[in-house]
């Protein structure tokens, strides 16, 4: 019961966040556009007056793709080298906005203001960072241990009639998915807390995200589940949608960018609901509690 | 003596077997040798051994000394052989890893002891370490239309590391595992100015030469196992402690494999006159109907487009991942694909390699070139033909892959393997396969051929195309066409067809495309309209002109500049469209290194297109191939904007 209604609260918190989800959208699209932006650049140039664009039409074609040559080179070491900074650039931003969004569904009844958002943003800057920090390389040593490590030896030691990996990777991976569903509980819980806390500290928010995640597992894990089944379901739709759809006409184009804004304005907000589902069972585990 | 007659009764008998009709109703070739084995599978050992007796006719004019035959297991015997000098790798440390064939005994027909008059020789590189060819020089030479008879006792050792041969596990694919005669061939014959034996080693990029044989083929292994070979199973009987003796006939093929595994299923299909054969894993059951579709399909489009397959039977084998170093090989009437228990639809890799690996049948098997000397007439016209049939049936521009983001032709990846290659000029097509600089043998021999064989069907057109393979079959099946041959079978075809359209003959194709290392780059450089003065204003003084309305006669002057920036000279198409709707199509032979066109009238150009169809797929750069005032952009904005949504969503999902 308390899953459903943190699912709603979650959803409400959310809604009443709308403004400053349309700031992470914002900032979002314009540091993606300003490293995407100079690909297009180099496409156009590469192309020239070429009427062989016509070939693209039905989407990627790939005798025309690999004729930009060294067009196509600068865009990959463009691409290779830019994305890294592109990403150092996009987690310190995320991880910035992060402590703003937690704040702006710690309160169910008040909706925050653009100042106030970017406040908390700066207030719990580096203790988000910190969080994102060390909770990626769990996942990464995680997918080793759980994921490359056994596969890695199945596939070495095969002797058999070569049914055992794929049994193996499949088991290794649904593994995976539900160690990473706990980490993300213990992320947000951690986030959460921080939060709400008098005094905000690094390892004591981490400390009560495990806590939290293993004491109340149930029904965190179970809420957890829900939201990124739906997360994922939309996932695929918005990818479908962008990725099957080829627009013809600059109009068309156009239209293919509002909608797939609008998905991704969406997809932030089912973000944003994730984090009010949390901080809400966080709320209601912390009254059971007193 | 009385052994001696015996032997020479049994040889006989033999030969007499290996010349009656059996499975094909009359032979499709001279069967100027023939095989018959009889061999035990050691399970435990990972060996073959057991005996072979076997011939070759002399059907040359020559008085021959010796014969010389392929002992290709001895490649897996050090690391210091030909093939794994050249590999760079080596057979394994363990003594349970190499391979070898050793011959116990070996006999003529009147018994004579052979085996102090045969020596080891290494005929390409003298290789001092290579084993792998075996000359025999004769108690006597055997007259034009003699045969030579030899019964030899022989064990087979099989390697661990699969290289088309070898074993894993229980699995067992056991190819060039007996004494095989090498090709004969009398002044004349291909590029023979002398006659001689073509017996050639084993090498790392090379595949085989050899005469269409008649087999009969005694094998005995444990019972359980599962045997799939290129013949027919004629009779199969229990041989005690649990095994069983399979007896297989094959007739009018170059090479004789088989493979044996415990894990195999069979299935069985039927399409016009030919039994199909699948043995694959039992958890590749999903595998099957593709498989038999890729087949089916392939032995359609041959039939159609080449000529008929020739055998009523044909087996083909998907190994199990442990064993997959057996895939992607031919064997003629047995041929091995690739595929994994979990192969999506969207990537046709499967019906790929089946499609491949069966269309050898027609250029290794029936034409039987020579594979060591002319890689690219197998290979490569496979590869050509591999890739029309994938595209035909599996959609023109998704032949290899067609997922709904993404389609790639087969004909887009031979094109770029070769055009993208740093190495596309280093070498022609002409050449021995292992003097392949290290890298260019898969991209010339298979990407390089399929390129410029469609860009021949480009310019001679696919029913003329069609029409030369047919006639290559008509002419050549069964006889050992070399490459000349196929050049003067489309010189007469085109010349049939065409006239004089292309010239005198089509050597011009070839001395630029297989004989050459030159580039095919065709550049649109140009286009100027120019306004010049019109009726109109010319008549400006015309009273009875000048007051018209809404007439606009001006006249322009139209210049489209071409470059060549290749060396090779191809005639290609170029279509000039006009603002007014108007296209001209011309013909440019492209020999001029600049060329320039002219057109005087009403219309302006808006654009020009050189090859506008993409048929001269040899053209290394389609981008420059064209011109327009007004170039489509949608497509890039399109692009664009995908790419600025996956990033968006990566970084959303990164940052937790």
């Amino acid at each position: 019961m308390n899953v459903f209604k943190s699912l709603g609260s979650g959803a409400v918190r959310a809604l009443r966040s709308w403004k400053c989800v349309l700031i992470v959208w914002f900032v979002t699209l314009l540091i993606v556009s300003l490293f995407v932006i100079p690909v297009k650049g180099i496409m156009k140039t590469g192309f020239g007056s070429s009427t062989i664009t016509e070939l693209l039409r039905n989407g990627i074609n790939i005798d025309v793709i690999l004729d930009l040559e060294k067009y196509l080179s600068g865009i990959i070491s463009y691409l290779a080298s830019g994305l890294f900074l592109f990403l150092l650039i996009g987690i310190i931003v995320y991880s910035f906005f992060a402590g703003g969004l937690f704040k702006s569904v710690s309160n169910p009844a008040e909706t925050l203001s653009v100042p106030c958002f970017f406040r908390a943003s700066a207030k719990y800057f580096w203790y988000c960072l910190g969080l994102w920090f060390m909770i990626s390389l769990i996942i990464l040593i995680s997918g080793v241990l759980i994921i490359g490590l056994p596969v890695g030896l199945i596939s070495q030691s095969e002797k058999s009639a070569g049914n055992l990996l794929p049994i193996a990777a499949i088991v290794c991976g649904s593994l995976f998915i539900i160690w990473l569903l706990i980490l993300l509980l213990v992320a947000d819980y951690s986030r959460a807390w921080l939060i709400s806390a008098e005094k905000p500290a690094l390892f004591k928010a981490f400390g009560f995200g495990f806590s939290t995640t293993f004491s109340h597992f149930g029904p965190s894990f179970l809420m957890m589940l829900m939201i990124m089944i739906l997360m994922v379901l939309f996932g695929w739709l918005a990818s479908s949608i962008i990725g099957i759809w080829k627009p013809e006409t600059g109009g068309g184009v156009f239209i293919l960018f509002l909608v797939s804004q609008l998905l991704f304005f969406i997809k932030i907000m089912l973000k944003t609901w994730r984090y009010g589902s949390v901080t809400t069972l966080m709320e209601i585990n912390k009254t059971l509690t007193q | 003596m009385f052994k001696k007659a015996i032997l020479v009764a049994a040889t006989i008998t033999a030969a007499g077997l290996l010349h009656a009709q059996i499975i094909n109703k009359v032979p499709l070739s001279q069967r100027i040798t023939g095989y018959t084995i009889d061999v035990k599978l050691d399970t435990a050992a990972k060996t073959v051994s057991g005996s072979i007796d076997a011939f070759w006719v002399n059907n040359s004019p020559d008085k021959v000394p010796d014969i010389q035959l392929h002992m290709y297991m001895n490649a897996f015997k050090s690391k210091n052989t030909t093939l794994y000098r050249e590999s760079g790798g080596s057979p394994g440390k363990k003594e349970s890893d190499k391979g070898w064939i050793n011959l116990i005994s070996f006999t003529d027909r009147r018994g004579n002891d052979l085996i102090p008059l045969m020596r080891f020789i290494s005929p390409d590189d003298d290789n001092p370490a290579d084993s792998t060819v075996l000359r025999v020089m004769l108690p006597e030479p055997v007259k034009p239309g003699d045969t030579v008879y030899i019964h030899a006792e022989f064990e087979t050792k099989l390697p661990s590391r699969i290289r088309r041969t070898g074993f894993a596990g229980e699995f067992f694919f056991v190819a060039q595992w007996f004494p095989k005669f090498g090709v004969y061939e009398p002044a004349g014959m291909r590029y023979r100015e002398k006659s001689g034996w073509n017996c050639h080693q084993f090498h790392a990029n090379s595949e085989f030469y050899a005469n269409h044989s008649v087999y009969d083929v005694k094998i005995t292994l444990p019972e359980r196992y599962v045997v799939g070979s290129g013949g027919i199973v004629m009779n199969e009987s229990p041989a005690g402690s649990n095994l069983k003796t399979l007896s297989v006939r094959a007739e009018d093929i170059v090479d004789f494999a088989w493979t044996a595994w415990p894990g195999y299923e069979v299935y069985t299909d039927r399409w016009e006159h030919v039994d199909i054969t699948l043995l694959l894993p039992g958890v590749r059951k999903k595998q099957v109907e593709r498989q038999f579709t890729a087949v089916k399909n392939a032995l359609e489009y041959f039939a159609e487009t080449v000529g008929p397959y020739p055998w009523p039977h044909l087996t083909f084998v998907d190994p199990p991942t442990i064993g997959a170093g057996a895939g992607g090989m031919e064997y003629t009437t047995l041929f091995t694909s690739i595929s994994s228990d979990r192969m999506p639809e969207w990537l046709h890799l499967p019906e790929m390699v089946t499609v491949h690996e069966f269309g050898h049948a027609y250029f290794m098997g029936i034409l039987a070139t020579n594979e060591f000397e002319e890689p690219w007439m197998d290979e490569g016209m496979n590869s050509f033909w591999e890739a029309r049939i994938m595209d035909h049936y599996w959609g023109e521009n998704s032949g290899l892959i067609n997922h709904p983001r993404l389609q790639i032709a087969d004909k887009s990846y031979s094109r770029n393997a070769y055009v993208r290659s740093a190495n596309r000029q280093v070498i022609t097509n002409n050449e021995y396969s292992w003097n392949y600089p290290a890298g260019t043998y898969g991209m010339m021999s298979y990407n390089k051929v399929t390129v410029w064989l469609y860009t021949l069907m480009g310019i001679i057109g696919e029913e003329t195309t069609n029409e030369v393979f047919r006639e290559y079959y008509r002419q050549w099946a069964f006889k050992h066409p070399a490459g000349q041959d196929f050049i003067n079978v489309v010189n007469e075809v085109v010349q049939r067809i065409h006239g004089n359209k292309f010239g005198p003959d089509m050597n011009w194709f070839f001395e630029q495309t297989l004989y050459g290392t030159g580039i095919c780059d065709y550049k649109a450089a140009g286009y100027r309209n120019i306004r010049i003065a019109s009726e109109k204003e010319k008549a400006e003084d015309d009273s009875l002109s000048k007051d018209k309305p809404g007439r606009n006669d001006s006249l322009y002057k139209a210049i489209v500049q071409m470059h060549r920036l290749g060396e090779v000279i191809l005639p290609v198409e170029v279509l000039i469209h006009f603002e007014n709707g108007d296209e001209i199509l011309e013909i440019w032979d492209g020999r001029d290194r600049y060329k320039e066109l002219t057109y005087t009238g009403h219309g302006k150009v808006k654009w020009f297109k050189i090859d506008p169809e993409y048929k001269i797929r040899m053209d290394v750069n389609f981008i420059n191939n064209s011109l327009t005032a007004e170039p489509d952009n949608v497509p890039v904005r399109r692009i664009t904007n995908k790419l600025i949504s996956l990033m968006q969503f990566y970084l959303s999902i990164i940052t937790l």
